[in-house]
């Protein structure tokens, strides 16, 4: 790890390449939180990574000037524990929307979280398939009408925050772009959590997605988690606010651990070097063979 | 959002006139960097009359910015700054939710009406807790110049003829792939 020399500013994560999104989606404002949130972390981009699966939302590694891939669909989690252990010195960062973290790839985040490998997932929760043109998503709310559920759906929501919370995730957070300071703020707490920590942006999607989703929505309906007196450090009641998901619009840290256990990759160099010590000396291995 | 959220780690009570100025560049600079933002989006979803407000709002911005920075420099030289952009949130700078595909020079103009109005309540915010006198004065001038282009915009907007029912947002296709 190295300390720049001059303090990092927002900008140098920013990219030359132009978000292609459609205009007032609220992945823009997620964007400069994330560049905000690495600005005050203060780590130089070469030693960051950004993994992302499929979806509007994924395209974010292509934004920053960080090592990035965009990768599978619905793989992003895999991917980036790979990366983590590959190279446990890099910040790991994965983005993604919630068809591709709850639908697809819904099947790995129990395992992220109970492996817990220090990396942050950031899902941008727009409860539709926004870059196929509109279907039902994992997150849409129950009655939607959609090209895929003309009707309305019948299905139940998948809740993105009780799903971690009951896993176990040690760091579990919502935030909305309608409050910047507030988001960028939880996304370098998230960051800075020592294991799996997750992060629930309500990232609107302006043209497939609900009127009552929208950003101008969100700064009326929102109300922080601080303000209603909840102590991160209680699960239960983290629980029970995570229930609120898709009726209330509550911000900030639902759950923190309070003594976070090791991540994955440091006891696995823990292992390592209790096994080491186990080994036998090279030449000894001969003598064994010799021995024989 | 309250001056209080737009930025982050300020003390208004006891801010230099050094950092003021530094401040006022660094709200222009991210106007005129939102606006070029907003622009391009516009321009790649084949939004063109907006997206040619907004690079005109863009160079505006770039003239005040130039205009207060060259007030720092003669003022102050290169002396260190006590603030930076990551202090600032979207004081002067229209949201990223203003703007939509296919929305008319109208209501382009209307985003950046409502932005000056923001930039406006924010010096009125900030001058309740300001305490130097020469930081008040400037903050009050730029009131007065929040005001002014207001003026200019609402102008503008008297120009235009009224959006046909059915125009911009509503009359788009949805965005083929990606």
């Amino acid at each position: 790890m190295t300390a720049p020399a001059v303090p990092l500013q927002a900008k140098d994560y920013k990219s030359d390449l132009k978000p292609i999104w459609c205009p007032g989606c609220g992945d823009f404002g997620v964007l400069q939180g994330l560049y905000r949130a690495l600005a005050a972390i203060g780590r130089p981009p070469h030693e960051v990574a950004f993994i992302s699966g499929i979806g509007c939302s994924s395209r974010i590694p292509g934004y920053t000037t960080a090592y990035g891939f965009n990768s599978v669909h619905g793989r992003s989690l895999p991917i980036a524990q790979g990366v983590k252990l590959a190279n446990p010195e890099l910040l790991v960062v994965v983005a993604g929307g919630d068809g591709d973290g709850f639908s697809i790839g819904g099947g790995h985040v129990a395992h992220a979280v109970r492996r817990n490998i220090n990396i942050t997932y950031i899902v941008m929760d727009n409860q539709v398939y926004g870059l196929t043109k509109g279907q039902l998503s994992p997150t849409s709310p129950k009655g939607l009408q959609t090209v895929t559920s003309p009707l309305g759906s019948l299905e139940e929501p998948v809740n993105p925050l009780l799903f971690l919370l009951a896993y176990g995730a040690g760091f579990v957070a919502q935030a909305s772009p309608a409050d910047m300071p507030g988001m960028s703020a939880l996304i370098e707490e998230a960051i800075r959590y020592p294991g799996f920590s997750f992060v629930n942006i309500q990232s609107p999607c302006v043209t497939f997605g609900e009127d009552d989703q929208q950003l101008k929505v969100h700064k009326a309906k929102m109300k922080t988690l601080a303000s209603l007196g909840h102590d991160p450090a209680d699960q239960l009641r983290a629980m029970d606010l995570a229930r609120a998901y898709g009726t209330e619009l509550y911000t900030g840290v639902f759950y923190r651990n309070p003594n976070p256990p090791l991540p994955y990759e440091e006891l696995i160099k823990l292992r390592i070097a209790e096994e080491s010590k186990k080994a036998r000396p090279r030449n000894r291995i001969l003598d064994a063979y010799l021995q024989k | 959002m309250t001056t209080q959220k737009q930025t982050q780690g300020i003390d208004f009570a006891t801010i230099s006139m050094r950092d003021a100025l530094d401040l006022a560049v660094l709200i222009e600079e991210e106007a005129r960097d939102r606006y070029e933002e907003l622009a391009a989006q516009l321009i790649l979803h084949r939004t063109p009359g907006a997206a040619a407000f907004f690079t005109k709002m863009m160079r505006v911005e770039e003239v005040h910015r130039k205009q207060l920075f060259e007030q720092r420099t003669r003022n102050f030289g290169n002396q260190p700054s006590g603030v930076s952009r990551e202090m600032i949130y979207d004081v002067e700078a229209p949201d990223y939710d203003e703007v939509r595909m296919n929305m008319t020079p109208r209501t382009a103009l209307e985003v950046a009406l409502r932005s000056e109005v923001k930039a406006h309540a924010f010096f009125v915010n900030a001058l309740k807790h300001v305490a130097s006198a020469e930081v008040k004065k400037l903050f009050e001038h730029l009131c007065e110049e929040e005001v002014e282009h207001q003026n200019l915009v609402k102008a503008e907007l008297a120009k235009l003829e009224p959006d046909e029912p059915g125009s911009g947002d509503d009359f788009g296709d949805d965005p083929v792939a990606q």
